[in-house]
């Protein structure tokens, strides 16, 4: 059965909960879409169905984490990170409480929805917050790592998941990790986080087929960065996939270390404000498919300098 | 894991009344207003009318409801103070530093080495329940605590402005608090009729109110709504009282209150005394109305 990591980040605290009494889930009237409804299935008295009112809702988990809960607040990513980015730099951020953003539907694929219900700037916002950690799971065993660090930790954080469903069976290669190898290092690797992960096995496979080995580093929590930096010390050529816009993402991460390799960033263009349509659609159009992404790589494999 | 408070060995907070009655309330409350405006002219200015308006609420609810312990300001099982309307900062650093909350002086307010931030903030000031200068998210934070000491004991007040009350989280908040049922979680808003700037004067309504029928709009909120004289001592602690009565539903009161209330000169111009600089003989003329 295929399932969204949201269901399965759903799943996850589901089963914390029966053990921590502690933890909350508040929802957006999303919950058989956002994952919630697992949670307040088995635990219907820790269950708050907020209404649809994103802003309130974060600021009541910010009241709740004060008192010793663990709330945990269920949207999809633009309505946390665009409606409530207010609540959640007063009642989060400067007032660190321990809330954890449960975004689903992040990046820049929307399906039907279209732009709207797309967020293809979130990690922009969400970097930029202070004390915010940003998770970017790819598979259900990031999910869990990422449930089992935040709540173990003491400041807020934000889960970015993508829309599409996983098959069951659906995992990245490798142990979780913050920082996982899915392919090992070469002089041209890959970094990537979350969905953008696939895209980049996907790329390295067609690469492959063509005599071409790269590496792919993928990135289940973005910060701290200075692990990220020591991965990378060998590279010559860091190839960054992301699905989120140019800006302000995981290419803007990367340019912040101190390395000395070529950086090449493929992400949605700064400009991109979402769109209906189906993701093998949008990332054709947008340059984002497996073969353009293997054809770039192949043209820098093959610069002269190289 | 279970919640720090359930096993709880400390003693639970108490109000501790004086038994100076409303005399007593009344000559604190002249001290205290002497803090605010010699606090706001040693930095050059501020929010007066607000701070002078809201200052006898804060002071009957820490010194006659509210069960804390200002040498644990953290106690889990204390009651909440939430100053939502957080630009009356120094009212609420006033009161806590005469509560013995904190020794920082009044006149570092808003410098760069002290603690007490231009706005209430929690990771700093001990005594302040939580962070607000954005307006508009104090009840829903409420909202928050109240759901997590519901059938625990503590009460959550929070305290709002009127105008604040234009913020649309205010009524998102309002309304899920009423779903919830929350019998200890309660409002007062400090209706002064003020805003910063305010709706244009017409001739049908020469002085439009920052939020016309607020009482109509908390009742169809499904609140229950109390409404009192808001530098009335008795009539205050009487309100904060008959709030605490548990209806199944939460409690605002709504206290009619002066923007300035104290000082004439501040009082005769609320619109200029939103936030503002004083000379110095207007101060000193300050000073002498509170002597």
């Amino acid at each position: 059965m295929s399932m969204k990591l949201a269901d399965h980040l759903g799943h996850a605290l589901a089963r914390h909960g029966e053990h921590d009494e502690r933890i909350w889930v508040l929802d957006g009237d999303l919950a058989d879409s956002d994952g919630a409804l697992h949670f307040a299935q088995r635990h219907p008295g820790r269950f708050l169905m907020a209404g649809i009112a994103e802003q309130n809702m974060v600021s009541v988990a910010a009241g709740m984490a004060d008192c010793g809960r663990r709330p945990w607040v269920f949207s999809f990513a633009a309505f946390l990170c665009y409606r409530a980015y207010d609540q959640i730099r007063v009642g989060l951020s400067q007032s660190r409480q321990p809330v954890v953003l449960a975004a689903s539907h992040a990046g820049g694929l929307a399906a039907r929805n279209g732009k709207t219900h797309a967020a293809p700037n979130d990690l922009a916002l969400m970097l930029a917050m202070p004390g915010m950690q940003v998770w970017t799971p790819g598979d259900r065993d990031d999910v869990e790592l990422a449930t089992r660090t935040c709540l173990a930790g003491d400041g807020p954080a934000y889960i970015r998941m993508p829309r599409r469903p996983f098959d069951e069976h659906e995992h990245l290669p490798g142990q979780a990790a913050p920082l996982r190898w899915l392919r090992p290092r070469r002089s041209i690797t890959l970094l990537s986080a979350g969905l953008s992960s696939h895209w980049a096995l996907e790329t390295a496979a067609l690469l492959a087929q063509r005599g071409i080995e790269v590496g792919v580093l993928h990135c289940a929590c973005l910060q701290p960065l200075e692990q990220l930096a020591v991965e990378l010390q060998e590279v010559r050529e860091l190839v960054v996939i992301e699905d989120h816009v140019r800006f302000g993402g995981l290419a803007a991460l990367a340019a912040q270390l101190p390395l000395a390799a070529h950086l090449h960033a493929f992400g949605w263009p700064v400009d991109y404000a979402g769109k209906s349509g189906s993701d093998d659609e949008l990332r054709a159009h947008y340059g984002l498919s497996a073969p353009t992404l293997a054809d770039a790589v192949t043209a820098i494999h093959h610069q002269p300098s190289y | 894991m279970k919640i720090e408070y359930i096993d709880t060995g400390s003693v639970v907070p108490a109000c501790h009344d004086d038994g100076s009655g409303a005399s007593g309330l009344a000559l604190e409350a002249r001290e205290l207003r002497r803090d605010i405006v010699t606090t706001l002219h040693h930095v050059g200015g501020g929010h007066y009318g607000g701070s002078l308006s809201v200052i006898d609420l804060l002071l009957v609810l820490y010194r006659r409801c509210l069960r804390v312990d200002p040498a644990q300001p953290r106690h889990p099982l204390r009651d909440r103070l939430i100053l939502s309307k957080g630009h009356a900062a120094v009212a609420l650093y006033a009161m806590l530093r005469r509560m013995r909350y904190f020794d920082a002086p009044l006149a570092g307010y808003a410098s760069f080495d002290s603690v007490l931030e231009g706005h209430p903030d929690m990771t700093r000031v001990p005594g302040v329940d939580f962070s607000s200068g954005s307006l508009g998210q104090g009840l829903s934070v409420g909202i928050g605590m109240a759901l997590a000491l519901r059938g625990v004991g503590p009460a959550v007040w929070v305290v709002l402005g009127d105008g604040e009350c234009q913020e649309g989280q205010v009524w998102e908040a309002a309304m899920l608090a009423a779903a919830c049922k929350l019998d200890n979680l309660h409002v007062v808003v400090d209706c002064n009729r003020f805003q910063e700037w305010g709706w244009a004067p017409t001739a049908a309504e020469p002085h439009p109110l920052p939020v016309p029928d607020m009482a109509d709009k908390w009742r169809a909120f499904g609140w229950h709504v109390i409404q009192c004289a808001g530098h009335d001592y008795d009539g205050l602690l009487s309100a904060f009282q008959d709030a605490r009565v548990p209806r199944g539903r939460p409690c605002v009161i709504l206290a009619q209150t002066s923007k300035g209330k104290g000082v004439p000169l501040v009082e005769a111009a609320p619109w200029r005394f939103h936030c503002e600089t004083v000379n110095s003989t207007e101060h000193a003329q300050i000073m002498e109305d509170l002597a």
